[in-house]
């Protein structure tokens, strides 16, 4: 089999690659962070899925050469760029924690990226840059005056003022308001259509969502699903949901409810009761009729597995 | 500006906070407060005396070590606790370059203010004694102290947050216990290096006044203690561009 041709077949790797991450392992000390990953990144935003602890940032600092595989390889562009300091003219991150300079201004912050990166003109690149992500009012504060969001675009545009092919981003979503999460959202598209490689982690699935359909998920340190979100999303279908109700009489309606399709298991709670279920929308209907029906007064349903922690790991134990 | 002079020039404004500053600029003239305070009314003798004392036992022993140990540890420290060292490696900058600008901007922020002490000193001096020539040996010594020390504490206050308390283990211990004792080991002391310059420089009348533990072995010289200076920040900047490469940056 040729290796085009495994690559079709594999949804964890892609036909050109930019990023190329070859049976990578991370581990500190005792601790496996990433266990033998495999997969690659193209043109285009990937999202990087996993709940917290998977081992998302692990595997972005390998990518960019903060952190050394312990086993595996992990190539930028053909290239380790750790080895080939070069290789940062075409990749920037946006780390999830700090990384900045409180002291400064954020237009001062964003140049000195530039500068550092042998931009022609910094001065012009960083205010396109700055204008970019929306933070022209805020361009001459102190960066250690801003709020988490502001933070995160003041880092977003000095990723962006070096005009990267390959932005690698951590969380970069974390802290931000949902009218900026939109703009930012549109960025990193935009970035993607106009065919650079946009790496995105998120541990929420939505997010990821409205940035790409290509998708590489972790859990454990290890690669759980990849490939197409429709059929991640598929995937999880299979997973019962977990249901918490609560009325004034729960035993009652939890006994009627017993004969219903829509339940696969019912486990008494002190103020109402869990319910299993691998059909979501029935149960939403299901339960108010029957309610209605005993003339039983419904206080909460509320989904308990909004986290995607199990989903995950359900797609890990899948495996 | 290139992008490592950017650098240096950022460190250097990065690793002198305002109360940092201010705390290590005091430090620096208090020697020059002693003796000009102490002298005033002080024979020639007993004022070259008093200056030698101040300059080996304050000045070169405590203030360029302490004053370099925190600005040149900071110069990678702080990145590290700031969590901002990615901002700089992830740059198209060969690590050895990055390197040399980050020991580079903790040596001269630490030459600051070293020199501040330095000119302090020697005005002290020349206001009380009635000669300026102390200045440039003072200076000449100070500096070259400043860039052995900045090539040792620049790597280690990457290696380990308890960098200052290496570092004044290493001042106290090491270089004030052991080298006293020991005169032999005299020239793996920095103070002692940059000490053993000033010394050639200065006008003769201040070298009978010395005390013997300053030198240990070491001669007097400022060709070969600037020699040292330089293979010392040869090998630091070495070490440091190989921890940049060799290890993970978080």
């Amino acid at each position: 089999m040729t290796g085009e041709h495994a690559a079709t077949l594999d949804p964890a790797v892609v036909p050109n690659p930019t990023v190329e991450v070859n049976a990578a392992s991370k581990w500190f000390g005792q601790k496996v962070a990433v266990s033998g990953v495999t997969c690659s990144f193209g043109p285009g935003v990937t999202g990087l899925l996993g709940p917290n602890g998977a081992g998302k940032t692990t595997m972005l600092r390998m990518m960019v050469g903060l952190v050394l595989p312990s086993e595996g390889t992990v190539s930028v562009l053909g290239k380790a760029p750790r080895q080939n300091p070069q290789t940062y003219r075409n990749l920037a991150m946006v780390p999830e924690e700090s990384s900045v300079y409180g002291h400064m201004s954020a237009r001062r912050l964003v140049r000195y990226a530039a500068e550092l990166s042998g931009v022609g003109d910094p001065g012009a690149a960083a205010d396109a840059a700055i204008a970019a992500v929306e933070l022209e009012d805020a361009a001459d504060r102190a960066v250690s005056g801003f709020s988490k969001g502001m933070r995160q675009r003041a880092k977003v545009a000095s990723a962006l003022v070096s005009d990267p092919q390959i932005l690698v981003l951590d969380e970069p979503l974390n802290g931000t308001d949902p009218m900026q999460r939109l703009r930012l959202i549109g960025i990193f598209r935009r970035l993607g259509q106009e065919g650079r490689t946009v790496i995105v982690s998120s541990h929420v699935l939505q997010e990821v969502e409205r940035m790409t359909d290509r998708v590489i998920a972790m859990v454990d340190g290890k690669l759980a699903a990849a490939g197409d979100i429709a059929a991640i999303r598929s995937a999880m279908a299979d997973i019962p949901y977990r249901v918490l109700v609560e009325s004034d009489e729960p035993r009652r309606l939890a006994a009627a409810l017993l004969a219903s399709d829509a339940i696969t298991g019912i486990e008494l709670a002190e103020s109402g009761f869990h319910v299993e279920t691998s059909d979501l929308r029935l149960l939403g209907t299901t339960v108010p009729a029957v309610a209605k029906e005993l003339g039983i007064r419904l206080r909460a349903f509320r989904p308990e597995d909004d986290s995607l922690e199990s989903v995950f790991r359900y797609l890990v134990h899948r495996r | 500006m290139t992008a490592p002079a950017r650098i240096a020039r950022t460190t250097v404004s990065q690793v002198l906070g305002t109360r940092r500053l201010i705390g290590l600029a005091l430090l620096a003239l208090l020697p020059a407060v002693i003796v000009f305070l102490s002298t005033s009314r002080a024979s020639p003798a007993s004022r070259l005396e008093t200056f030698a004392g101040v300059t080996v036992g304050f000045f070169f022993s405590v203030v360029v070590p302490i004053v370099a140990l925190i600005l040149s540890a900071s110069a990678l420290g702080d990145e590290r606790r700031d969590q901002t060292l990615s901002f700089i490696v992830l740059r198209p900058i060969p690590r050895i370059v990055l390197a040399a600008a980050k020991i580079g901007g903790g040596m001269a922020a630490s030459w600051l203010v070293v020199a501040l002490g330095a000119i302090g000193l020697g005005a002290a001096m020349g206001l009380r004694h009635g000669d300026w020539g102390h200045v440039v040996p003072l200076l000449a010594g100070g500096l070259i102290a400043t860039t052995v020390y900045a090539a040792i504490f620049a790597p280690l206050g990457y290696l380990t947050e308890r960098a200052t308390l290496a570092g004044l283990a290493f001042a106290f211990i090491w270089e004030g216990a052991v080298v006293g004792a020991i005169g032999a080991l005299a020239s793996l002391s920095p103070w002692r290096i940059g000490f053993s310059a000033f010394a050639a420089l200065t006008p003769d009348e201040v070298l009978p006044y010395v005390p013997d533990l300053a030198l240990g072995n070491v001669m007097p010289g400022a060709g070969g203690a600037a020699a040292k200076a330089v293979v010392v920040l040869a090998i630091g900047v070495w070490a440091t561009g190989w921890i940049l490469r060799s290890r993970d940056l978080i």
